[in-house]
């Protein structure tokens, strides 16, 4: 069954790329729902108390240990909710744009689907390495193909930076690995029940978090970031931030900790340290921001790091909260990415010196903009406050003064997301935003489902947290350090 | 030993029919015997050694599951070039059934450097895979370059042939033998001053060395790759290497086994070094051939740990060998099939050549990401795997040679990069077309096959080789 998540992506975007049919965005998108209508079908058969289920386990390659073992709990049943309902939003966003070779543009955003969904389901740790570097193939082609201006420099840049980060997590995967007793393995269990010396912990750990780092970003392997989310087209954005960085986020949660938690004593500090630092520099950034969608850049920066932060105090306030926070922050993200789209479409610009006044000629835009911004600065009602003070009380319980440091990501989010909404939206238009046309049905669509998530989300945060209950409770009973 | 003489028989016959013979005529008997030869050795792989001749000359040479395996890599790479060949010979008239007729040779000198269980095999095999090389290496006689390639390629060949012999010598004199199971329990028994045995085998690494372009013996390989032939180019990056890399493991494995302490230590820094100098000067390439002239490089230095894995009790070293090589060879003759269309027909050599393909050939594009991909061992293509088996080979040995090569894979990102970035990402005019040849077609497809079915079943196809 969770083969097929995998499995029908794939072959639908290799059936794109080669074929080339005319209507190749309807295609994309009957692939994706149909892709969405599996994923909750698993949901709907899925027992959170039932530990893993829907398996799929067939050697590979089983002289060196790999197997095509796929497993779903509640953690990656969340993951894959997120990949699989984003992902046809996304596609349908994109209907707005008119690409080169659209057959190809919709192709890879289906392929990144499959290895999106393949990252989350592996529960081979070689599998898993494969997947994550899968899914870096088509969105750099994305970003390449279809970006702005100088997209060639930063997007092998983002790819050079991501591969490097990811090689050495491929060193420490093999470490461990080969410490697995003859003949080695490469399942979670084993790989979980590997014991490291401190030394030698202390060196995978790095391996692992210097491949998640770089993916989520955390600070200071950020650099690659807004120079990236800001070239790319709308749809690449999109699916870096909404989706391809909680590969990142999943990976500490799912290997990183459990697989070194020898070296976490010695490591949390400095790891939770620099994500709290992130939240604040990425913050004081953004309020000086003009470019729009730059600002929005940083701030997901900043929510990040905060989901970092509390993914790695590993308490369960804190896991549970950042795993709630993953589906949110994506939620939000892609519906502010939308948002400038609408923007830039309209104004051909992003900067926030060029708008003003929009919401007198655009009040549903307006409304449904402001919705969305104010899940994302979790508001309470909102999907982002639930998610927000699980984590911050995580990272509280482990140190209140790195809690308080934390929470400033609320306040400077609050500074930030205001000034731009009131720039843009507030104000005295000017003679292009006087004629701004108000969003149009498939607009309002896409925008009207983020924003009616952002508040279902908001009321019953407990549809998510009861999902991932039973399962964050075994992997913390798993992995104690 | 069946594939050598079907491959001798070929080249006979194709030296005479290219006194009369139509250039369709050629290819189909050459493409026949290499494809009769490769029958031949999968023959032999699943049934019993057919008529027993592959143990049967005296202990020069033996036919075990080993030699099959690589010559099966040799020879499926030299029917992929023998494909492209209906173009890649296209302006070759009179000289045409000689030049089929050279390769052929050259290619029972590589079956030869796999199969040896005696020095001596082992040096006439590089020489007869040498020597009608060099004349095809010059055999664009009104070019310069060409010219230059032929003679540099022969004379550090005939360099590296002499030393090669001197360290022979010096073995010989050391255990008494040329055969390589007697050298082996020798160097195991050997007591007293092991120096003469110590300087000897330094010697056949340096000559190795320069047959697989090692640093520091590479520095022929840039001019030569990229002043001779593209087809030519193709067979000594794939052909030669592999039979070059099945010869040294064959060798240090049975015959120096035991001596891995010694030979290790330069080996390894060997490899260190010719996996860096090689990745950081591609970089800065304009020219495609040299960047795969200095890819070949550093592949030769990952393959290295290949051998350095002698010693560990598996034979995990071969397989890892055995495996790169065919995922190598299939990828660099698809890169250079696709270079060979788009460089000769517009006259340029530079990555510029590409610029706009995937808009004007997508499926010549297409194969062209693969295999860049594949070289620079991206997963989920087989390079990765490739360089994976590699790695676990050393990796409890060598810990920091792997943690290099992973970071020389991630540089040699940025120059094979630079193709794919040509070929979809610059918006300028296209420049040039390019149109795909009759014919051309299907060892482009087979390749690209071949290389899926070495992502999707890579155990399948190396328990089937060994």
């Amino acid at each position: 069954m969770s083969l097929y998540l995998i499995l029908i992506p794939i072959l639908g975007a290799l059936a794109l790329l080669l074929f080339r049919p005319n209507q190749a965005n309807a295609w994309a998108l009957g692939i994706s729902l149909a892709v969405q209508v599996g994923t909750l079908f698993l949901l709907s058969g899925f027992n959170p108390n039932g530990g893993l289920q829907f398996g799929l386990d067939t050697p590979w390659m089983a002289s060196v240990g790999l197997r095509f073992h796929l497993e779903v709990d509640g953690i990656t049943l969340l993951l894959l909710l997120l990949t699989n309902l984003l992902t046809p939003l996304i596609l349908f966003s994109s209907f707005n744009r008119r690409f080169e070779s659209e057959s190809r543009y919709y192709g890879l955003v289906l392929l990144m689907q499959g290895a999106l969904n393949g990252v989350f389901l592996a529960w081979d740790g070689l599998l898993f390495y494969i997947f994550y570097e899968l899914a870096l193939i088509p969105i750099y082609f994305i970003c390449a193909i279809w970006g702005g201006a100088d997209r060639i420099r930063v997007t092998l840049k983002f790819f050079i930076y991501t591969f490097i980060g990811s090689l050495f997590m491929l060193v420490a995967m093999l470490y461990v690995y080969l410490k697995t007793p003859a003949p080695h393995s490469f399942q979670w269990e084993d790989l979980v029940a590997v014991q490291l010396t401190n030394a030698e912990a202390w060196w995978v750990a790095l391996g692992f978090f210097l491949a998640f780092a770089v993916k989520m970003p955390v600070f200071p392997f950020h650099t690659w970031q807004p120079d990236t989310y800001t070239t790319s087209p709308t749809g690449g954005t999109m699916l870096l931030s909404a989706i391809m960085l909680k590969m990142g986020i999943y990976g500490v949660i799912r290997w990183m900790i459990p697989l070194a938690p020898e070296s976490m004593h010695t490591w949390m500090p400095v790891f939770v340290g620099l994500a709290v630092t992130g939240v604040v520099y990425a913050s004081l950034i953004a309020v000086k921001q003009t470019d729009l969608k730059r600002l929005i850049a940083y701030s997901s920066i900043a929510h990040v790091g905060l989901i970092a932060a509390g993914v790695l105090v590993w308490n369960k306030m804190g896991v549970q909260g950042g795993i709630l926070q993953m589906l949110n922050h994506g939620i939000n993200v892609l519906g502010l990415f939308f948002a400038v789209d609408i923007l830039e479409r309209r104004l051909g610009s992003r900067s926030l010196f060029d708008m003003g006044g929009i919401a007198k000629s655009a009040p549903v835009f307006a409304a449904l903009f402001m919705i969305i911004l104010l899940g994302s600065l979790a508001v309470p009602l909102t999907n982002g406050f639930p998610g927000e003070f699980l984590l911050l009380l995580g990272v509280w319980q482990y140190n209140p003064w790195v809690g308080a440091l934390a929470g400033l990501t609320i306040i400077f989010g609050a500074v930030y997301l205001l000034r731009a909404f009131g720039l843009a939206m507030f104000g005295l238009p000017n003679s292009q935003t006087e004629r701004f046309q108000d969003v149009h049905t498939g607009e309002y669509v896409v925008l009207g489902i983020v924003a009616a998530l952002v508040l279902l989300l908001g009321f019953f945060p407990q549809l998510i947290l009861g999902l991932t209950d039973s399962s964050v409770d075994r992997i913390l009973g798993a992995v104690q350090f | 030993m069946k594939a050598i003489l079907i491959l001798f028989l070929t080249a006979l016959v194709v030296l005479f029919a290219g006194l009369s013979g139509r250039r369709g005529t050629l290819r189909g008997i050459v493409l026949g015997g290499v494809l009769l030869a490769l029958g031949s050795l999968l023959w032999d792989m699943t049934q019993a050694d057919f008529l027993g001749w592959n143990t049967r000359f005296g202990g020069m040479f033996v036919f075990d599951g080993y030699a099959l395996a690589f010559s099966s890599v040799i020879l499926l790479t030299l029917a992929l070039v023998v494909g492209l060949s209906g173009w890649g010979f296209r302006q070759l008239q009179e000289t045409l059934g000689d030049q089929y007729g050279l390769l052929l040779f050259s290619t029972c000198g590589a079956l030869v450097m796999v199969s040896f269980t005696n020095l001596t095999m082992l040096f006439l095999g590089i020489e007869i895979l040498s020597i009608p090389l060099y004349v095809l290496a010059g055999s664009r006689r009104d070019e310069p370059a060409s010219n230059e390639a032929a003679l540099k390629y022969f004379l550090m060949g005939a360099f590296a042939t002499g030393i090669l012999l001197y360290g022979f010598a010096l073995i010989y004199g050391a255990t008494g033998s040329f055969d390589l199971s007697t050298i082996g329990a020798k160097v195991t028994a050997l007591s007293g001053s092991r120096n003469m045995l110590h300087i000897g085998i330094l010697m056949v690494i340096i000559g190795l060395g320069f047959k697989i372009a090692a640093v520091p013996f590479h520095f022929w390989a840039p001019d030569v790759y990229s002043g001779s032939p593209t087809m030519i180019t193709a067979v000594m990056a794939t052909v030669v290497k592999t039979a070059a890399f099945a010869a040294f493991y064959r060798l240090f494995d049975t015959a120096f086994g035991s001596a891995a302490d010694f030979w290790s230590v330069p080996l390894s820094a060997i490899a260190a070094l010719t996996m860096t100098l090689a990745n950081t000067t591609a970089i800065f390439q304009q020219d495609f051939k040299r960047m795969m002239a200095y890819s070949s490089i550093a592949h030769a230095g990952y393959l290295l740990m290949g051998v350095l894995a002698i010693g560990s009790d598996t034979a995990e070293g071969a397989q890892a060998i055995l495996y790169y090589t065919l995922v190598y060879s299939v990828a660099t003759v698809a890169a250079f099939a696709v270079y060979m269309l788009v460089a000769e027909q517009n006259q340029d050599g530079t990555f510029v050549a590409f610029r706009g393909l995937g808009q004007k050939q997508p499926a010549l594009a297409a194969l062209m990401v693969v295999s860049m991909l594949t070289l620079a061992g991206i997963p989920p293509t087989a390079g990765f795997f490739g360089k994976y088996f590699l790695f676990v080979s050393v990796f409890e040995r060598y810990p920091w040679l792997v943690v290099l090569a992973v970071i020389n894979s991630a540089v040699s990102i940025y120059y094979y990069f630079k193709v794919i970035i040509e070929m979809y990402f610059t918006k300028e005019e296209n420049v040039y077309a390019v149109h795909v040849p009759t014919g051309y077609q299907w060892p482009v497809w087979l390749g690209l096959l071949i290389l899926v079915g070495l992502t999707v079943w890579p155990e399948q196809v190396l328990a089937f080789m060994f």
